[in-house]
Order: C-alpha cells, then structure tokens, then sequence
C-alpha cells in the first residue's frame, strides 16, 4: 500500500534522533510557557494583537512597501528588488562584486537557505561562511537544519565532535565547551577576512527604515563590526509599521522562540556606520524579496506570512516531535512550514502532502506569537489539493459514504446489519485497530443501532405514561 | 532590477485588490507588555537584579572593577580614550590599558571598556550606539566587555528605550554575555561576543 | 447529535449523556434522521463531499432547539468547520445558525444550563485527557470543574498533558506511525500515574488509546466524562434517582 512520505521517515527514523528532538522541543516548550506566564497575566492578548497587527500590515503591504523604500534610501541604504530567490542570490554577487569582496560572512538567515544564497556563491567563486554555530555545523557537515531557531537540535556532541576534526578544527574533543571555543576562535579569523556581511532581518520597521535583528551569539555583531559591507536579505512580509509595535513583537519573539525575555543582542540598524565610527560598514543594501509572497498573499492562507520565524510551533508539534524536521524535506518544516512550504516552493503538488501530516490538534495556534490559525489554513490546503487532484495515498476517497451519510433509511439498516464501513468509514478506523479488527481483536464491540433503540423504546415508554 | 520592483508592487496590488476591506492598525498600549510595574522598586535596583539573573557583573566602584579584572586574570585590555585617564587613577597595579584597537592583535585584549548609551531596568539590558562606543570591536570581541554608564541614562523599560530609538544607525541591546545552546541544548557563554558581560555605573 | 462512533460503537456514552441531561430536567430529541457531522469528508480535504453531509445535519436539526454533542470534534466541525468549508456558499446563513446553537456536552452542563458542581459519589483515581478538538473552547474545563466536583473523585494529572492523542480521524489511517508513536507516548505518561479510569469528551481518542492499549496489554476502562457524571449519581443501583431541580443541584 502506498504510504505518506512523512509517515514512512518517522518508522525509519533513527531512535536517538527523535529522542534528541522530541526531550529539546518539549523543554522548549515549558520554557516558553513558564516564562510567558509568569510576565503576562494574558499572554493571549499579546497575541492578538501582535497577530492584529501583522494582518493590517499584509493588507496594507501595497502601501507599506513604498514606504519603507523612502526611509531605507534616506537613512543612506541602497534598496534593491528581487522578484525571485536566482535574483536576489545574483545581486548579492552584483554588490560583492562592485566592492570587489570575494568572501562573505553570514549570520543565521532563514530566507538565504530559500534562495540557495550559498550554493550559488560557491560556484561563483565567493567563499561564503556560516557564523552561527549550529549553521556553520550543518555547512561544514553538508546537512540541512531541521528547526528554524536550533538548527541542529536534531545532532549530538559526538557527531558534532566528529564533523570538527574532519573539518581540521582539532582532535576530537566533545565537550560542548571545547566545542564552542574552538568555533569562537575559528570564526574570528573568518570575520576579519572577509569583508562583506550578510544578514536577514526579524523585523523591519516602515516608520523609520529601521531593521532589527536578533542573535544570543553576537555573530551578526561580528559579520558586520569589522566589514566593509552589509547586505540584508529580508522577505516582503518582515515588515512592521510602526517603531512603538517593537516592544510587542520583542517581548512576545524571545519568550516564544526559547524562552528568554530578550534574546541576548537585539541590533536596531538604519543605515551603514555613524560618523566618527571607526568599526562598521560604509556600506549597506536592503534586497527586499518576494520569491513567491506576493502569490501567498493572494491566496486564501495569507496570514501564514505573519510569522516571525520563533519556532514556537514547531517545538510543541506532536508530529514534528516524532518526525523531526527533515521529514518535512523543506527550508521550513513544522506546523508554519506545512503551510509555508507547499506555497512557497513553487512546488505544491510535490510537497501537497506536507498539510495532511497533522491530527488537526490546534496545539501550534496556542502558542504562536501572532495567532496564525494554522488548522484553518492546513485544512484550507487540503481542500485545494482534493480540487487540484492531487493523489493522496493512505487518505481513502470519501465520496460514496457522503452520499450514504445523507440517506438516513441507509444508514440505520447499515447499524444493524453490521455494515461498519458504511457508518465509520474507513477513514476514521486508525490502523492499529482497523488492522486488529481483521483478526477481530481490538475494535471495540460494534453496537450499531443500539442507541436508537434505546432511544425509541425511551420515547414510547414516555408516551405511554 | 527596477523591473523586479515594478513587478511586485503589480503582485502585491493585485494580490489586495479583492479584498473587501483592509484589516486597520489596532489600537493599543505599549504598557500591556511591560513587565515593570512595581512603582515602589528602585529602577537601579530592577536593573542590577535582571543584569545579574543573565549573569551580567554590575559594579559601583571603579577600583572594584580593577581589582576584579586584576584577580580574574584579564589585565590587558583597551578603553575608551575619553574615560582611560580617570579609570587609570583609580585602577590598581598591574592592569595596562591601550586607547587603540589593533585588528591584527584582536585577541591580545582580554577587556574592552565602552560608553554605554543607556540601560533598561526592565529587561536587564545596556543600550550601545556608534556615537558613544569608540570602537565596536572593544565591545565586542574581548572576553570581557565593560559598558560604563551613567544613572542618568537607565530608562525604566522597553518602550521608553524604543522611544529613545533616535537616528543612531547602529543601538545595540545588550543583555547579558553571548551564548548558544545549540550543543544539545547546553547553555556555554562566550561564543562570539563576550563570555563576561561587565556594567560600570558612574555618576 | 448522537456522532457516527456513538452510533456505531459507544451507546454507553449517547447513553449517558441523554440520561445526565434528562436528570437535570431537559427534554432530549433525538431526530432520527441524523447521520453523522461531515467531519471525516472535511479534514481529508474533501469539502465538496463533506458540505453534503452537514446540509444534510442542517436539516436534520433545522429549529431554534440547542444542538447537544457528547464529541468535541463534531461539535468543533459543526462550530467552526463547517464555517471554513461554507465560506463560499449561497447557505452559509442556515449552518451558521446551527452552529450558533451547538455545543459539545460538558460545556453546556456547565455554561448552558449554570451546573457548578456534580453530586454523587465516584472513589477512583480518574485522568482526565482534554480531546484536542476542544482547544479554545470552555469543554476541556468544564469537564475537569465538574469531575474534581465529585465525592471521592482523584483527578489524577499526568505528563505531556497538552499533547494530542495522535488519533485525528483520518489522520490515524494516512499516518499510522505517527499516530501509533503519539498514541504510545501518550498512554505512557497516562498510565505512569496509575489511574483506574481515563475520561475524554471524544471517543474518537478513546477508540485510538483503547485499541492500542489492548493491544499492547496496557488497557484500563477508558469512557466519555458523561458517563462518570451518570455512574456517581446511579452509583451500584443502576437507577436514577428522582428528577432533580437544577436549582436544587
């Protein structure tokens, strides 16, 4: 039988693996709860409104998009337009390029694994450093992040010690201490010889072209400090309207994403260095991209772009917890990435399984930061699936018992004579029991038609008294 | 490149045209997500208490600092020219302080002493800019960063210091020393940035 | 609204919640024309045929009387999916005064018809697991106010409580692996507290942790909170007691 991809990747799955990601996901989560609740007697409200907030300024992109341009031209950053990720990875090249660069150094960057950004300066010749240090594992491992904020949630210290040494960063040496002073060493090296930094943005304000970026490690300080040049690469849908909406969304990121009231730098950057600053790029681009937004934005699942990329979902996801991210083959996997991915790939009939892999249970809305209504909107791709007809192996056809469903004369003869398909359709039989009831062990007892005469016989006592 | 602005705005207009109505900017107060409330809690005393609660080191006198530097192990550093002559008074032996920052000795500088811009009680956190840091690299890539402010500089909370969000192109917030967790989750300080995160509050 | 699974497998449960309802003085219509709430053709993306089957509910259940479910999946189906899937039909008026007059059971013992506390007597250790469905909602809630309200009743917590059951309806079938680990994980955390009963208020997640509890020999009596309510005021008899007035209660 054919089976959904997801399903299959979580009985190969590796035990230590979705152990490590499963205990790491839920610790996020409590932390994210303690925290949240401990500040806030309503944390909901902070939701709504920041999700309130979110969905006005999607509505109004049409406006706030020329907007930010202005600012970000007047606090002296060049803006550049990228319909598509190809082009927003060729005016990277464009702008290291004029300044004549030929390495750059990255912070953590969610829209740069969208665009391939490292893949295509590697074949055209620009040495392209991941600084963050899950990243920089997962670069020198050849691997792919499975979590949008801990990239490698999913990797021990032995596997991690193991890609060091193969990477000449010393003997093996797993103490994560050892570990991370080995890639503080390293990467100074790095920031220093570069000469170009490239970051995304978490936020970027339209009121005053400001763009916020948010680290514990202090790399984007670093990508930039000793450089000459920063490039931002920013998705249309990070813009937020008002300098004041900061508190909101800094108060409500750090809890959610790993529990922690301010992450540890927040940098507020409009423009290349002050004047008298001797450390800082000279110069500064903003590539405002699409890649796909604008289609999302028209679609019936907009307000998945408010998402401000905390990960808050993907940690309390029951399915994500047993999966890990890889399963969801994606830039973005998790509850926002079921969404995102099959919307933004370009590829929706390839990923059209990516919004079946839930059980609907809501928990992921809970916690997210702007209220998305993930449910409504997986529920929304799967009809449009259904429509577009789109194969789904495992997810039985359900028209013949809707039909049944409304013949009530049907449907009682069917409870009892027994007929169980007719009444819970195969759909609703989990596995395991439908399996059990091959061999007639674990369904419960079937009792079809037994209610209504209950019923029944209930109401003519009634009358008869 | 023009070409791609022209084509999104198209997209992006396109996109909200049928919409019936668009979703207005809600109304709200920024004091519903301050967490700072206590009126009768001294915002110094607020500060230190969160400062601490990220392992940040507060001191009130500038010979303790030395001392602390001293016996911590870290006696060479680099400062910022305009402080360097009345931190050396009180300073003890032993500490030797540059007024540059050489790139090519990056990691000869075991402390670096900066201006803070202000701090915020709330959160815990210094507020640096590029006017009043002499050197973002001092700040930045020494094992111990020493931001020097004035108590006339701590705002109460966040949305005061968002207020104060001026033309600066470079306000960095700074709670606590740097860290990571992705090593199995294992909290280690000291990545990037600074390992030991120092306020020296003057007056 | 019985749900498909009352009819077909958990009479008990319809049973209880017809019997809890008369004894705090309602008169229950069961219109024998119904069928079940579409919710299985809606979550498997199939919108067209799903519409069907909750035109169909419509007007089964057309009138001003409120629409009691013993399910919070169905009741969140005809509360809030139904909505989703008719956003673009020429009826949405007729389903959205349906949902305007359902609710999942508990919730309308306690915020329907103003019950505060349960009578009776139940001296077991109960764990209570809070269906999914009812996120957002005040079920989940009402149920644990009138449980813990009980004589005797030790409503023990457990692990993980917030974690889906990994039943899903149709998701259970298309994705049997995870939803077993899910199912697994759950009764893990369940059983580690020792309760003699586990409560619900859907029976989808009861057929989900009973068929794998029994086939992992784990199983303990699983049941729909309704019939707790029943059996703390019928207790050993079996026979209810004089209809009570809800002002009394």
């Amino acid at each position: 039988m054919k089976r959904q991809p997801i399903d299959t990747y979580v009985a190969r799955l590796d035990a230590e693996v979705r152990t490590a990601v499963h205990d790491n996901s839920a610790a996020g989560t409590e932390k994210r709860h303690d925290v949240i609740w401990a500040d806030y007697d309503d944390p909901d409200r902070l939701r709504r409104t920041a999700g309130a907030i979110k969905q006005h300024t999607l509505e109004n992109l049409d406006t706030y998009l020329p907007e930010v341009e202005k600012r970000l031209q007047e606090n002296g950053t060049h803006v550049h337009w990228a319909s598509d990720g190809d082009t927003a990875n060729q005016a990277v090249l464009d702008i290291l390029g004029k300044a004549g660069l030929k390495k750059l150094v990255k912070a953590k960057s969610m829209v740069s694994e969208e665009t391939g950004l490292g893949e295509f300066l590697g074949e055209n010749g620009i040495e392209c450093v991941e600084t963050d240090l899950g990243e920089f594992i997962v670069q020198i491992d050849g691997d792919h992040p499975s979590h949008i904020v801990k990239p490698i949630i999913h990797k021990n210290r032995r596997q991690i010690a193991t890609s060091f040494e193969r990477a000449g960063l010393g003997d093996y040496n797993d103490d994560p201490e050892v570990i991370t002073r080995r890639a503080r060493v390293h990467m100074r090296r790095q920031y220093l010889e570069a000469g170009a930094g490239l970051t995304g943005a978490n936020f970027l304000v339209a009121e005053s072209g400001r763009i916020v970026v948010v680290t514990n490690e202090g790399n984007s300080r670093f990508c930039l400090a000793p450089s000459r040049v920063h490039i931002a690469m920013v998705g249309i849908e990070k813009i937020i309207p008002r300098e004041r909406d900061l508190s909101l969304f800094l108060n409500l990121l750090g809890r959610s994403a790993t529990g922690q009231r301010l992450t540890v730098y927040t940098e507020f950057i409009s423009g290349p260095r002050g004047q008298g600053q001797p450390d800082g790029p000279e110069e500064m681009h903003v590539i405002l991209l699409d890649n796909r937004r604008s289609e999302v934005l028209a679609s019936n699942c907009r307000e998945i772009l408010r998402c401000i990329r905390c990960g808050a979902c993907l940690n309390v996801c029951p399915v994500y917890r047993q999966a890990s991210g890889h399963a969801y083959r994606s830039v973005y996997p998790g509850p926002v990435g079921a969404v995102l991915s099959p919307l933004l790939s370009g590829e929706f009939r390839e990923r059209a399984d990516l919004p079946k892999a839930s059980s609907l249970c809501g928990a992921c809305n809970e916690v997210c930061p702007v209220d998305i209504p993930i449910p409504d909107l997986l529920l929304r791709l799967r009809d449009r699936a259904k429509v577009e007809g789109i194969p789904s192996p495992g997810v039985p056809p359900m028209g013949a018992w809707a039909v049944l469903a409304t013949q009530p004369l049907v449907w009682r003869s069917a409870l009892v004579a027994g007929r169980m398909i007719n009444i819970v359709p195969r759909s609703l039989i989990p596995v395991p029991a439908f399996q059990a009831w091959q061999g007639k062990k674990d369904l419960p007892t079937w009792r079809g038609g037994k209610f209504r005469s209950w019923m029944k016989q209930r109401r003519e006592r009634k009358e008869k008294n | 490149m023009s070409g791609d602005r022209e084509e999104i705005l198209k997209r992006v207009g396109e996109a909200l045209a049928p919409l019936p109505e668009r979703s207005p900017y809600p109304h709200y107060d920024t004091d519903l997500t301050v967490t700072f409330k206590d009126g009768s809690v001294d915002p110094w005393v607020r500060f230190k208490s969160m400062f601490a609660a990220v392992n940040g080191r507060v001191f009130e006198s500038v010979s303790e600092l030395g001392h602390w530097l001293l016996e911590s192990g870290h006696t060479h550093g680099c400062c910022d020219p305009d402080l360097v002559d009345r931190l050396r008074t009180a300073f003890p032996e032993g500490l030797a302080m540059e007024t540059g920052f050489d790139r090519a000795r990056i990691d000869d500088y075991a402390f670096g002493i900066t201006r803070a811009r202000g701090a915020i009680a709330e959160s815990g956190t210094l507020v640096l800019d590029d006017r009043t840091t002499w050197q973002r690299l001092a700040a930045l890539a020494p094992w111990v960063h020493v931001a020097v402010l004035s108590r006339s500089d701590l705002w109460r909370d966040i949305p005061t210091a968002v207020d104060n969000l001026d033309d600066d192109p470079n306000v960095i917030w700074v709670t606590g020393p740097s860290k990571t967790a992705d090593v199995e989750g294992i909290l280690i300080e000291g990545v990037h940035g600074p390992g030991e995160q120092v306020c020296l509050l003057i007056d | 609204m019985a749900t498909c699974l009352c009819d077909a497998f958990y009479d008990d449960a319809a049973r209880a919640s017809v019997e809890v309802l008369e004894y705090l003085g309602c008169e229950v219509i069961f219109p024998g024309g119904q069928t079940c709430c579409g919710q299985p053709a809606f979550n498997g993306g199939d919108w067209k045929s799903s519409r069907r089957v909750v035109r169909h509910c419509a007007k089964v259940f057309a009138g001003d009387l409120p629409v009691i479910v013993p399910s919070g999946s169905c009741a969140a189906m005809i509360l809030h999916g139904a909505g989703l899937a008719f956003e673009n039909e020429p009826d949405r008026e007729a389903i959205a005064d349906l949902a305007g007059r359902t609710w999942e059971v508990m919730d309308f013992i306690v915020n329907g018809l103003g019950i505060e506390s349960w009578p009776g007597a139940y001296p077991k250790r109960v764990a209570f697991h809070r269906s999914c469905h009812t996120r957002g909602t005040d079920s989940g809630p009402s149920a644990v106010q009138l449980l813990e309200s009980i004589d005797g009743l030790d409503l023990v917590p457990f692990g993980e409580s917030e974690q889906c059951c990994g039943f899903g309806g149709t998701f259970s079938v298309s994705f049997p692996n995870v939803s077993e680990a899910m199912g697994d994980l759950k009764l893990d955390h369940i059983l580690e507290v020792g309760p003699e009963v586990l409560a619900a208020v859907d029976m989808g997640c009861v057929l989900h942790l009973a068929g794998l509890a029994q086939r992992k020999n784990r199983l303990i009596p699983m049941m729909h909170a309704a019939q707790i309510l029943k059996d703390a005021v019928v207790g050993d008899t079996g026979v209810w007691p004089e209809r009570r007035e809800l002002a009394s209660l």
